[in-house]
């Protein structure tokens, strides 16, 4: 009791702020506190996401998400090592890869747009030294469907955040194993995935879920480089809720409850499927 | 003593943040002088006496560079030297603020923080159905009584105004294209459809329920399922399931041949802008005739773009300033919506330099020196004469239908 009495400079923003926006929503999602008069029952709004088109947008944000955090984590891991290994010398200069950090994500959305898109920095360039005849042939990159414009922009972004967090675990890595291991005639690939990984591992658990969760559910990067079929959840939302009329606040409510519960039952599951793999490893 | 000191820390910061609540409170109260008058009834002079040195906060969409700085600098100069009245301008989308006056509503909010805003069509609609707004005040306005002709905005995509909202401008729909880059540009929709299967990938439009998108297939659904004048009546299902039908059949027969083939539109009309003015498109279209002036002024067009209407058919609308029931400074606000109808800013305002938009004022109604002066105004090469603008003009749909449409687009196109 004390330490709530304690806390609750923290915790009274927290109850009202975050809380109470939860429990308007799912209100609002319920048909309570709408703008309009609710129809067709508690649940009406979440029918609404059964249909194809929401399930379809689902899946893609799931698919963009899981890419991009699976491809940041591995090349974030890598790179740590290699920057881990780097003479002292060196080491400095390679903090470099701290500037995507400092970026808003924004602005690494921007980033993209202006490099990639058939008339942007690249496709210029292919035009100038001859590798295409005209911009318009350039591959589309941005808005083919495929997500591929915010995948780029999230490894972009998110690569360094891994990058940052397994350094600091690697300084913990006592260099002598890996020497031993060379030691052994281990090649390089069988160092990195045999000693190197699984020292990793508890840090590059919680940054894929870090990591997929917020390209789940953020909505910059999405509104500038997102496509417009399927779109990221965000988006759907986004659209329902400022663009179209009122009576379909209570859907737009209802999405953004789906996601959160969503983000709260991956972590569960990611969690219990991580500890009963690593119980199997220590049975081995 | 150490949980005591913690008490008394407790109870500091709970104090600061009572005291930043409170005043944050005052701060709202920005409307002109203490004396209350009721807007509504009172005269002209007690209004203006009223408005006199106060702060008047204008919501408006902020995606139009050169009209932020006709507000900022000719209507907010004017306002300071006439009637002593600061404007704020705001940049919002219509459909944002009006969600912010029902989250006001919804928490009691007697003096909210929006004066007045830029509205029309399904926002209007949505603020007036959720009691939003105040009034009737557009028939107070003197500039309103002397030049508007009262039946000309008498709806508002066919719902009623009954003088909650006042006119501002008036836009028609056009296309936009490079004269050097395009020799034969399509002029109705049926050629259109032949001309981007001809030209692939190098034809969009803004995906609805963007605005100008959304004119685009309600100006397509004119044009193939037989004109307006069905639907000018009220919603109608089995009319529109009809119409919709073709409407959807001509727009997927477009679709693989669009930009990026028709898997991904722009956002928004700044956005379809963008790839325009960069080559990646070959058509652009806008919901303002001198649009296309006010680029090229602006440098962002070359200068042999021009504008074309399409034979079957263009769509105009009057677009509104309106006033927040809860709006601090009522008098403020109907000051100003009062000045934006004078001749002065009307003419100021179709000046392609400054913004572009075509006048709501009757020109039967005018004084024969301003008459002449907007006669005599050069709307650029690229802005179509009135002579070619009026013949196609036709009208907006009720705004059920346009709902209807940006569900059924999203339903049958998009997906």
């Amino acid at each position: 009791m004390r330490t709530l009495i304690k806390l609750s400079p923290l915790l009274i923003p927290f109850c009202v702020l975050f809380l109470g926006g939860m429990v308007l929503a799912v209100a609002q999602s319920l048909g309570f506190f709408a703008p309009l008069e609710a129809e067709g029952g508690l649940f009406a709004a979440y029918s609404r996401l059964l249909e194809p088109p929401f399930l379809r947008s689902f899946g893609f944000s799931l698919y963009v998400a899981l890419v991009s955090a699976l491809v940041s984590v591995g090349l974030g891991s890598v790179l740590a090592y290699g920057v881990w290994k780097l003479p002292a010398s060196l080491q400095k200069t390679a903090t470099l890869y701290k500037v995507p950090l400092i970026l808003p994500h924004i602005a690494v959305a921007f980033m993209i747009l202006v490099f990639w898109t058939k008339s942007g920095v690249f496709a210029s360039l292919a035009f100038h030294v001859g590798l295409i005849d005209s911009a318009g042939e350039f591959p589309s990159v941005l808005y083919s469907g495929n997500g591929l414009g915010m995948i780029l922009a999230y490894v972009y972004k998110e690569t360094p955040f891994v990058i940052l967090l397994a350094l600091a675990m690697l300084k913990r890595l006592d260099p002598r194993l890996i020497q031993t291991a060379v030691m052994f005639g281990a090649s390089r690939p069988r160092i990195f995935i045999s000693v190197v990984l699984p020292h990793l591992k508890p840090v590059l658990h919680t940054t894929f879920i870090i990591l997929f969760l917020y390209s789940f559910g953020a909505f910059d990067i999405p509104f500038l480089l997102g496509e417009s079929s399927p779109a990221m959840v965000s988006i759907e939302a986004y659209n329902l809720y400022f663009q179209r009329d009122l009576s379909n606040r209570p859907a737009a409510m209802a999405m953004l409850v789906v996601m959160f519960l969503f983000a709260a039952l991956f972590i569960g599951i990611y969690a219990r499927v991580v500890s009963r793999m690593e119980m199997r490893e220590r049975k081995l | 003593m150490r949980t005591r000191g913690k008490v008394h820390i407790l109870m500091l910061v709970l104090a600061v943040c009572w005291g930043l609540f409170a005043c944050a409170g005052d701060e709202e109260d920005t409307g002109g002088s203490a004396q209350a008058i009721d807007p509504l009834t009172a005269e002209w002079e007690d209004i203006l006496a009223q408005a006199e040195g106060s702060t008047v906060t204008f919501y408006m969409y902020g995606g139009w560079a050169h009209v932020n700085d006709w507000i900022d600098t000719y209507v907010a100069g004017e306002l300071k030297t006439r009637y002593n009245i600061t404007l704020e301008r705001v940049p919002m989308d219509a459909a944002v603020f009006v969600n912010k006056l029902l989250t006001e509503k919804a928490a009691g909010q007697e003096q909210g923080s929006i004066d007045m805003m830029w509205i029309n069509g399904e926002n209007f609609r949505n603020a007036m159905e959720a009691e939003l707004l105040f009034g009737p005040y557009a028939e107070k306005l003197p500039n309103f009584q002397a030049y508007v002709d009262p039946d000309s905005v008498a709806y508002d995509f066919g719902f009623p105004t009954n003088g909650y909202e006042s006119p501002y401008g008036k836009a028609q729909f056009v296309f936009e294209y490079d004269s050097d880059r395009v020799e034969n540009p399509p002029r109705s929709y049926e050629e259109l459809l032949a001309w981007v299967e001809e030209n692939p990938g190098r034809f969009t439009y803004p995906q609805p329920p963007d605005f100008t998108g959304s004119a685009f297939i309600r100006q397509a659904f004119y044009a193939v399922s037989g004109g307006h004048e069905p639907y000018m009546t009220g919603f109608d299902q089995a009319l529109f399931d009809q119409g919709a039908g073709e409407l959807w059949d001509y727009l997927q027969a477009m679709r693989p041949h669009l930009w990026q083939e028709g898997s991904s539109y722009p956002k928004d009309s700044a956005a379809l802008d963008t790839l325009f003015a960069r080559g990646e498109v070959d058509l652009n279209m806008s919901y303002h005739p001198i649009h296309a002036q006010s680029k090229i002024i602006e440098g962002t067009y070359p200068e042999t773009v021009r504008t074309l209407v399409m034979a079957e058919g263009s769509i105009y609308n009057i677009h509104y300033t309106a006033i927040a029931a809860n709006a601090p400074n009522p008098a403020g606000a109907m000051v100003v919506a009062d000045f934006l109808l004078s001749p002065e800013a009307q003419l100021s305002k179709l000046d392609p330099a400054n913004w572009g938009d075509f006048p709501v004022l009757d020109p039967a109604k005018l004084p024969e020196d301003i008459r002449e002066a907007f006669a005599a105004l050069d709307l650029g090469q690229a802005t179509l004469p009135v002579d070619d603008l009026v013949p196609v003009a036709v009208p907006e749909v009720p705004s059920d239908y346009v709902e209807a449409l940006e569900k059924g687009w999203d339903e049958n196109v998009l997906q």
